[in-house]
């Protein structure tokens, strides 16, 4: 009976220790860096969305644009154009190119030239020239540069040389320079598009992305990782690591557990109230920037009630903004008095016009003569740098919202059916955000708010007024920032009036890490950059 | 034999047919256009519409598209995915692999532990440990799996930080599919790295596994502990304890072989709610298995992959339990006397 | 004055009382019995005396932890969640919602069940056979796929999860019933009545019902146990109750966000379950083995 005890007790224990035994041999991990994202990205071609998770899993990591933006100083840096003439009417840009730049190899395409003038005129005619072979090939069109209107603004481009080519613009444009900087203006090869073309595999351009970056693609499952390899022929500094893996993990929660079991070494869009965790944790520590940002509930202006700017401000005035900075942000972020962040150089602390004031709000409900109003707030189902959880917004303005007797029901899909239910545009109101691809003041209204934008289905509010339109072109056609700022204020009051939207935080943006990753940088716009991260991991990996 | 081998087959193939028909009739009732439910396409081209008209008849009659239905799902034309326009059978063959490490751990799991705790607590004279042993598995059958789940990520995973808790393995192992299987592909795979990506993989299958394992293991013990208590009445039992035998032989040799008998009864039985578990284990440890695929699926109104995903489990629960059900007359003479009795 | 007892009687009791009997001297069963009724209670009543109301957010107190931790206000005894929502008042708003849904839940499907099951088991050949066949489908699709099947259909919601569970728990039902009926047909006493006469309503009432209670009784408490964990996996995946809603399952999924930080919004609703599906098997498990001793 004893013996029979033991046996069956050895038995036992031996299967729970072997595993534990196995675990502890030398664990020598490949060289590179594990980034925990929040989600898939839409394409691999940033031309074609607005997605701040695709810019990040895209435009840093595979392309390069014309131009750059510094990440400490905010000024303008040459990128694959070396220098550019500005002509003395504002109307002609001209770019010298990098020479020696080469595209990325992979499985179905080798390069046989280097980067040339060809691939600008290949990457930018596709989005303004209809007839282009490539034009259609994007679905949904190309959102950011329709809302900026991108295709009025440019006359024609000219190729001058192998090495030099000019825009040609319509009209002056205070903010082309930053447009061609954000992570949607990026490259593409000529030689890969004509070869698919060929092939009559048009739509791979923008799935097995070609591109000049720091990083080529490798593999791609959706909803579980993005493989990335080192481009050993990158013009800049080649990087460091020689893998950087994307691991797909929409809960904010399971990514910040990654970081903690070493899955993953640096983890996106972390929770304002999980900090008190990574502080707690001796190898991990907060990036953080302030952003350049903001979250807004828009309304469908072309809908019954919300085209009464009464109910619009009614509503606006019921919403307890401060609440919402205290629950949902942890107040990492600032209240939002207008759309532009306390970052841009056209910011004005002015006191909000929309202040919380539920009489009010009451008040402006009765004299619309709207009695039992019952709407819809779709709230995204991801995490944004501007807003960490939309749901939890949604149900603390459900709460406010009842208090002057208006019924809220939340609705949320997955991020890709959210996605192509809003641009079939029957919702009630919406609560997203936007965050800047560039410094340029501009970036925050005509992206959002410009009549083109309601085309492109980046205006979630579908609000159009031309008197608006007039002040962000005036605003536009100048390059003095003092008259600049003073027409984006009166933007600003525009909107504060009509309330299309009612923008209500800047959230400050930030990555976890752990602390052995070095030298990783945050930009306050656009996407996340790896080229310069040094990962400790290197240096552990061959321990004898 | 071999004529209740047949009549186990018809069964099979019976049932099989029930479940298409299920399966057809709610296809029709999603709440998409009927093509898209049943191929993924999203507005098809006049010629596509004209092939997918013809594959699946559907201007004929219900019988005829039913038949149409059947022809294309059985030659692994699944449709294609209406997220990822990726072909739904190629998918699926990816997901399954990794359900089945799983499930095949955690069912390794539950026995190995579960019938010596079982054969324990059956013969303890001790009421304590019996009644331990009887609130552990009752608990353990009560448990609300994704809790569970959640518990032990946050104290061995968060608290501890002893074991990962997301995911089959660190991605910075880059391994090639062989045959699927991740721990053999790991085996195969040559490399400086396969050691500790293969100590990496096991550390990440422990805790789903344990979790999973709950169900299995606590139905196992009490299984086991009652099948054995009644065989220990028996009077061959008695005989060979009569004979001078040591405990250890008669249990091993003449109890345990008996009541293994009704383990695996309980086992095919127990399928259903298995999966049921394993699909909340694999949401929570973001296991890229069948469940999280079809979970993901219906988030995103993928009706293809949730037809796809519902077929496929459903047939391999129906094929396993049979299988169960053979296996257990094969080993079990008794029923095999039962087979020709009038039922 | 009592009468005086010269002969000592055997009191023989009722089955139903020996059942009983056996039921109460299982403390285990008997304290399972007891915490089933006030759950009915507080499914009926909870609303009533739950101090806050489900959906009452108090700003000034996010992710209080419960009343016993030192940072804990005994205003809010087991905490609250993120939004300031008193947890001890969800649970109770909520109880009717996972408890309550899943005791009507599986009144309806053991009365489809009854009729169904019944009614196949007295039938024998072909027709019995082909309703096998298809239950034998039907049980092959775990609960949760069921679910997952008329989610798609029907999308999301509360009132779906009723249908959802319903339709998979019917056929264990149908099953369990028909089975019964099926095996006491082949029995000597039920060919005893039909030699006397009786006619197959006849059978079905007074010969073979009361040999199937005890099944009837046992696949319930399993049922229940069964609806209430699916209601909550389902409520946790977000297939069935929504976002603000006080369904326990709900919760758990809600607390998930803040489960690092605060992870009592995620053990309380969890426990909340465990002990409620703790419960019902201890009264199932006692009722088992009180009924054990007829049923051999």
């Amino acid at each position: 009976m004893t013996e029979l005890l033991k046996r069956l007790t050895l038995g036992s224990v031996l299967c729970c220790v072997i595993p534990l035994l196995a675990a502890c041999g030398p664990s020598r991990v490949p060289s590179g860096l594990v980034y925990c994202s929040e989600g898939n990205p839409e394409s691999f071609n940033p031309q074609l969305v607005t997605s701040g998770t695709t810019v990040d899993a895209t435009s840093q990591q595979l392309y390069d644009g014309l131009v750059d933006y510094d990440a400490t100083s905010g000024q303008l840096v040459p990128s694959l154009a070396t220098a550019w003439t500005i002509s003395d009417d504002e109307r002609v840009y001209t770019f010298s190119l990098r020479t020696g730049v080469r595209f990325h190899h992979s499985n179905i395409f080798t390069p046989t030239r280097n980067f040339n003038a060809d691939d600008v005129l290949f990457s930018f005619n596709r989005i303004i020239d209809s007839t282009h072979p490539y034009h259609d090939v994007a679905k949904n069109g190309y959102p950011y540069f329709q809302s900026i209107g991108f295709s009025e603004l440019i006359d024609n481009i000219e190729k001058v040389n192998d090495y030099q080519v000019a825009f040609h613009l319509t009209q002056k444009d205070a903010s082309f320079l930053s447009n061609l900087a954000t992570g949607f203006a990026v490259i593409l090869s000529q030689e890969y598009g004509l070869q698919l073309l060929q092939a009559d595999e048009p739509e791979l351009l923008d799935k097995l992305a070609i591109g000049t970056g720091p990083f080529r693609l490798v593999d791609y499952v959706k909803n579980d990782f993005i493989r990335y390899y080192r481009n050993h022929h990158y013009w800049r500094l080649t990087p460091d690591v020689e893998q950087l893996v994307f691991d797909i993990t929409p809960k904010s929660t399971t990514r910040l557990a990654k970081l903690i079991t070493g899955d993953c070494n640096i983890s996106a869009l972390p929770k304002a109230g999980e900090l008190p965790v990574v502080i707690d944790k001796p190898n991990l520590e907060v990036d953080s920037i302030p952003g350049f940002n903001v979250a807004f509930w828009a309304f469908n202006t072309e809908r019954i009630p919300f085209n009464d700017v009464r109910v619009r401000q009614a509503l606006a005035h019921a919403v307890d903004k401060e609440n919402i900075l205290r629950a949902v942000y942890h107040q990492t972020a600032v209240e939002a008095v207008g759309l532009l962040p306390p970052l841009s150089w056209a910011y004005s602390s002015n006191k909000s016009l929309i202040d919380y004031n539920p009489e009010k709000a009451r008040k402006l409900l009765n004299d619309a003569g709207i009695s039992d109003l019952s709407i819809d707030i779709w709230a995204m189902p991801v995490a944004r740098i501007y807003n960490p959880n939309t749901h939890k917004t949604a149900e603390l303005i459900q709460a406010d919202l009842a208090r002057i007797g208006v019924k809220v029901n939340i609705v949320s899909y997955d991020w890709s059916v959210f996605n192509q239910k809003l641009s079939r545009q029957n919702y009630d109101s919406v609560l997203i955000g936007w965050n800047a691809d560039n410094s340029d003041p501009d970036n925050f209204f005509t992206p959002i708010l410009s009549c083109a934008s309601v085309d492109s289905n980046s205006n979630r509010s579908r609000w159009c007024a031309p008197e608006f339109d007039r002040i962000l072109q005036a605003a536009k056609s100048t390059t003095d920032r003092v008259e600049r700022t003073a027409l984006y204020q009166q933007a600003e009051q525009y909107v504060a009036e009509q309330v299309p939207m009612l923008p209500f935080a800047h959230a400050t943006r930030m990555v976890v890490k752990q602390k052995r990753v070095t030298q990783s940088k945050l930009t306050p716009f656009g996407g996340i950059s790896f080229t310069k991260v040094t990962p400790a991991v290197v240096a552990i990996e061959e321990p004898n | 034999m071999a004529r209740y081998l047949a009549r186990r087959l018809n069964l099979f193939f019976a049932t099989s047919l029930v479940l298409f028909v299920v399966m057809f009739s709610v296809t029709a009732k999603f709440p998409v256009d009927h093509t898209v439910a049943l191929t993924g396409i999203h507005a098809p081209t006049a010629e596509e519409q004209a092939s997918i008209n013809e594959a699946y008849r559907l201007d004929k009659g219900q019988v005829s598209q039913f038949i149409a239905y059947l022809e294309q799902r059985l030659s692994g034309n699944l449709g294609i995915s209406v997220t990822s326009q990726n072909p739904v059978f190629n998918e699926l063959t990816a997901v399954l692999s990794a359900s089945f490490e799983l499930a095949f751990v955690a069912g390794a799991i539950a026995l190995l532990l579960g019938i010596p705790l079982g054969v324990l607590a059956s013969l303890s004279k001790h009421k304590i440990t019996q009644h331990t042993i009887m609130a552990i598995t009752l608990t353990g059958y009560s448990i609300p799996v994704f809790w569970l789940g959640l518990s032990l990520s946050l104290w061995f995973g968060v608290r501890l930080g002893w074991l990962p808790i997301s995911g089959q393995i660190n991605l910075l192992y880059e391994i090639k599919p062989v045959t699927g299987f991740l721990l053999i592909d790991i085996l195969l795979w040559d490399s400086r790295y396969a050691w500790s990506a293969f100590v990496d993989a096991l550390q990440h299958i422990v805790l789903p596994a344990v979790t999973l394992a709950v169900l299995p293991f606590t139905v196992v013990v009490r299984i086991t502990r009652s099948a054995m208590m009644s065989i220990m009445e028996k009077t061959y039992i008695k005989a060979a304890e009569a004979r001078g035998l040591r405990t250890y032989t008669i249990v091993m040799r003449h109890a345990l072989p008996n009541a293994f008998i009704p383990v695996l009864k309980n086992l095919g039985l127990m399928l259903g709610a298995f999966a049921s578990y394993a699909i909340v284990v694999e949401v929570i440890f973001s296991w890229p298995g069948v469940g999280a695929w079809l979970v993901s699926g219906i988030y995103q109104r993928d009706y293809t992959v949730i037809q796809g995903g519902i077929l496929a489990v459903a047939l391999i629960i129906i094929f396993l339990s049979i299988l169960i059900e053979v296996l257990h007359t094969a080993i079990n003479p008794l029923s095999r006397k039962e087979l020709y009795a009038a039922h | 004055m009592p009468p005086i007892k010269i002969y000592q009687v055997g009191h023989i009791p009722s089955p139903l009382r020996r059942i009983w009997n056996a039921f109460t001297d299982n403390p285990f069963a008997f304290a399972g019995f007891w915490a089933i009724c006030c759950l009915i209670l507080l499914a009926l009543f909870g609303p009533l005396i739950a101090p806050f109301s489900a959906a009452h957010q108090d700003p000034q107190a996010l992710l209080l932890p419960p009343s016993w931790d030192p940072a804990g206000t005994v205003e809010h005894f087991l905490g609250t969640d993120d939004l300031g929502r008193d947890i001890f008042s969800r649970l109770l708003h909520g109880a009717h919602l996972t408890f309550g849904m899943a005791l009507a839940i599986v009144a309806t499907a053991l009365v489809i069940g009854f009729v169904i099951g019944s009614i196949s088991g007295m039938m024998t050949g072909l027709k019995s056979s082909i309703l096998s066949h298809l239950l034998d489908a039907l049980l092959s699709i775990p609960s949760l796929l069921m679910a997952i099947l008329v989610v798609a259909v029907t999308g999301p919601g509360l009132s779906n999860v009723f249908w959802a569970v319903g339709i998979a728990l019917t056929p264990q039902f149908v099953r369990a019933i028909h089975q019964a009926v099926h095996e006491e047909l082949q029995k000597e006493y039920v060919t005893a009545a039909r030699l006397d006469g009786a006619n197959p309503l006849q059978i079905f009432w007074y010969v073979i019902l009361p040999n199937i209670l005890d099944t009837m009784i046992i696949q319930t408490t399993l049922g229940i146990s069964a609806a209430i964990l699916d209601i909550a996996a389902l409520g946790f995946l977000n297939l069935g109750a929504q976002a603000p809603s006080p369904e326990w399952g709900a919760m758990v999924a809600q607390g998930l966000d803040n489960l690092l930080t605060a992870p009592w919004t995620v053990t309380i609703p969890g426990v909340a379950i465990l002990c409620c599906v703790l419960a019902i098997n201890l009264v199932g498990d006692g009722l088992r083995s009180a009924l054990s001793p007829i049923r051999h």
